[in-house]
């Protein structure tokens, strides 16, 4: 059965102005994302990868083209409405992990549930169930400096799905990290891909994370190169409007 | 709209203690140090709301600004006691008996005083006109809260006198039981101390008015004369009475307008304190601007990360213009609560009206702390609004990306 295209990128461009040059990142790129995929962004430094991820999560703006999340055209919103959806439907999840160094554990998870109606006893709950979820049970009240490198990881990716956003954004989110680390955080993605049906973007540099996708695009001089799903060849050059 | 929790601001604040702690430090001496000088401003305009009575007249001679520059006849002084509506004085308590008071009582309230103004050394050597005042036995029932604190009244003349407490030891001879000289000629005993209620008579050295006379060779006028009348109706018709008589030459002023009109001194370190003030201000305020544009700085990935996850560019204004304004209040409360450290000082100045001394007791009543809110709130909301703008003005990708 198909399902809903999630996300869909048509002909985007977007380029940096750096004094007086204008320096192209991405290029005509055009793509669709359905609900559930867990995709995994690839390609050399510069190639445009993490300008795609903030585009998509509404971080930052097209030069030209199209972007619809769930409908929602993100070149169009103002700044207050797309700052307003972000905390609502995105969840993001850094490389350095991003925590409030002077916040707990539990406080933490519980930032981004402010900008919502919730009570602070519903708050508390939330967060908690978050943290169960990552399996940091019992390090509530931690501060990000008494926390390894992969519990701090966890405790950014419970805050990442507290609000139960439709989409989770993950830049080289094992980056920093070793091995085992990197493979429990890796578990855990492809844990709320599978069992909480959460569409996952991640760039990261790493073929080993990239195999834990469902789709691995490569991106190449702000180009889309490649486009493989569950280790086959799709297509190289994808029209969104024939995807759907 | 949604806040960023208080608690970041204030673990940021004890975790950059040193910085947060200097820079509450600049606010408190800046603060404290202009709360002092509202304190005299305060005092003065206190002392001179207090030394007006609504219903006591000064009379000095046409043309004359002050006591200083007014002299007229003790008969014309002695004449002004004819009119009619004149209060009469009361009787003494058993306390100001024993302290020497003189007895008033079915006595018109009404006093011809002289003046006196020589150049005297201080204490610390330096010099200064001092108003040593001929008194009468009226004299201290036409003052506010009349006190003898130590010792007794003056007897007329027997070269006593009697001092403010303001001024002793502020200058030499001055405690009881002393010899004040003020020439060769002129010696006094000194037989007592008094307050005034906070009044320009504590700034002057009473003797009587005989005394005085023969020791200035002055025996035949007066530089003024207070009357306190009945009622207000008989205010108006003594003002009528003297100023028609034109044989008096005499002004009536309502003591109260009188001692508003000698404000030349109040509105000069008002001029001069708010200057200082605003300049002080200005200083304190960008080390406030410097702390948080330290703390934008170090803190711009945590920026980044919050307006990514969703708090609005006015919620990070409100953050941090809101931990500018904690520190200087903190700053602030602190330096007026050091100020209040020096609510006894009294300051000796020159009057620029009298050009004498004037001992002025530090007020801190609505003023200085009105300054004190002022300074704060403009150092907290001027010092943290740029960094604040700074803040919200950064690219969350870029923000996003700083180590």
């Amino acid at each position: 059965m198909d399902r809903e295209a999630a996300i869909v990128l048509r002909h985007v461009t977007k380029s940096y102005r750096r004094d007086q040059i204008q320096i192209p990142v991405l290029s005509d790129l055009s793509l669709s994302v359905e609900e559930g995929e867990f995709l995994a962004l690839m390609g050399p430094s510069g190639s445009g990868k993490t300008t795609l991820l903030n585009l998509i999560a509404g971080l930052d703006r097209p030069t030209g083209g199209e972007i619809l999340v769930q409908d929602n055209d993100l070149a169009r919103m103002s700044d207050g409405q797309i700052t307003k959806w972000r905390s609502n439907h995105v969840g993001f999840i850094f490389q350095t992990y991003n925590l409030i160094p002077v916040l707990r554990a539990q406080e933490n998870v519980e930032l981004p549930l402010l900008l919502t109606s919730l009570s602070r006893k519903e708050r508390r709950e939330r967060a908690r169930t978050a943290l169960r979820v990552v399996g940091l049970e019992g390090r509530e009240d931690h501060f990000p400096r008494q926390l390894s490198g992969g519990q701090e990881q966890r405790v950014a990716i419970a805050r990442a799905i507290v609000t139960d956003p439709y989409l989770l954004v993950a830049d080289e989110p094992t980056g920093d990290l070793d091995r085992v680390s990197a493979e429990e955080i890796l578990l855990l993605l492809e844990q709320l891909n599978h069992e909480f049906e959460k569409t996952i973007v991640m760039v990261t540099h790493d073929p080993q994370a990239a195999k834990r996708a469902t789709r691995l695009l490569h991106l190449d001089k702000g180009k889309l190169v490649a486009d493989v799903a569950q280790g086959r060849d799709v297509r190289t050059a994808v029209q969104p409007e024939n995807a759907s | 709209m949604a806040f960023v929790p208080l608690k970041y601001n204030f673990r940021n604040l004890s975790v950059r203690w040193p910085t947060t702690l200097l820079t509450v430090m600049v606010s408190a001496i800046v603060v404290a140090c202009s709360c002092v000088l509202f304190g005299l401003v305060d005092g003065l305009m206190y002392s001179q709301a207090v030394s007006g009575d609504p219903l006591t007249l000064l009379v000095m001679r046409k043309g004359a600004d002050n006591e200083t520059s007014s002299n007229f006849s003790i008969q014309t002084a002695q004449d002004l006691a004819t009119l009619k509506g004149i209060a009469q004085g009361r009787a003494r308590t058993a306390e100001e008996a024993q302290k020497g008071f003189p007895d008033l009582q079915d006595k018109p309230l009404i006093s011809g005083e002289l003046l006196n103004i020589p150049v005297m050394s201080r204490s610390d050597g330096s010099r200064v006109n001092l108003t040593i005042r001929g008194a009468t036995s009226a004299s201290p029932y036409l003052r506010p809260k009349f006190e003898i604190v130590e010792g007794r009244y003056f007897n007329p003349g027997t070269r006593e006198c009697i001092v403010s407490r303001s001024l002793v030891s502020r200058f030499p001879g001055t405690r009881l039981g002393q010899q004040f000289r003020v020439s060769d000629k002129e010696v006094y005993n000194v037989v007592g101390i008094f307050t005034a209620g906070s009044s320009a008579a504590e700034s002057e050295v009473w003797t009587g008015r005989e005394d005085l006379a023969a020791n200035t060779n002055n025996d035949r006028s007066v530089s003024s004369t207070r009357i306190r009348a009945e009622d207000n109706r008989s205010l108006e018709a003594l003002i009528d009475s003297i100023t028609n008589e034109s044989r008096f030459g005499l002004l009536p002023k309502r003591e109260s307008v009188y001692y508003q009109s000698q404000n030349t001194t109040a509105l000069f370190l008002t001029v001069i304190g708010t200057v200082i003030a605003v300049l002080l201000t200005i200083g304190a305020l960008f080390a406030a601007a410097n702390t948080m544009f330290a703390a934008v700085k170090s803190r711009t990935r945590e920026i980044g990360t919050m307006r990514a996850l969703g708090f609005s560019r006015t919620a990070i204004l409100m953050s941090f213009l809101l931990e500018s304004v904690v520190i200087t209040a903190v700053g602030g409360a602190l330096g007026a609560l050091v100020s209040l450290l020096f609510s006894n000082w009294s300051f000796g100045i020159s009057d620029f009206s009298s050009f004498s001394e004037r001992v002025i007791q530090l007020r801190f009543g609505v003023l200085p702390f009105a300054v004190a809110l002022g300074m704060t709130l403009a150092m907290g909301v001027f010092g943290g609004l740029f960094p604040a703008i700074r803040a919200v003005r950064l690219d969350v990708v870029k923000a996003l990306r700083e180590l």
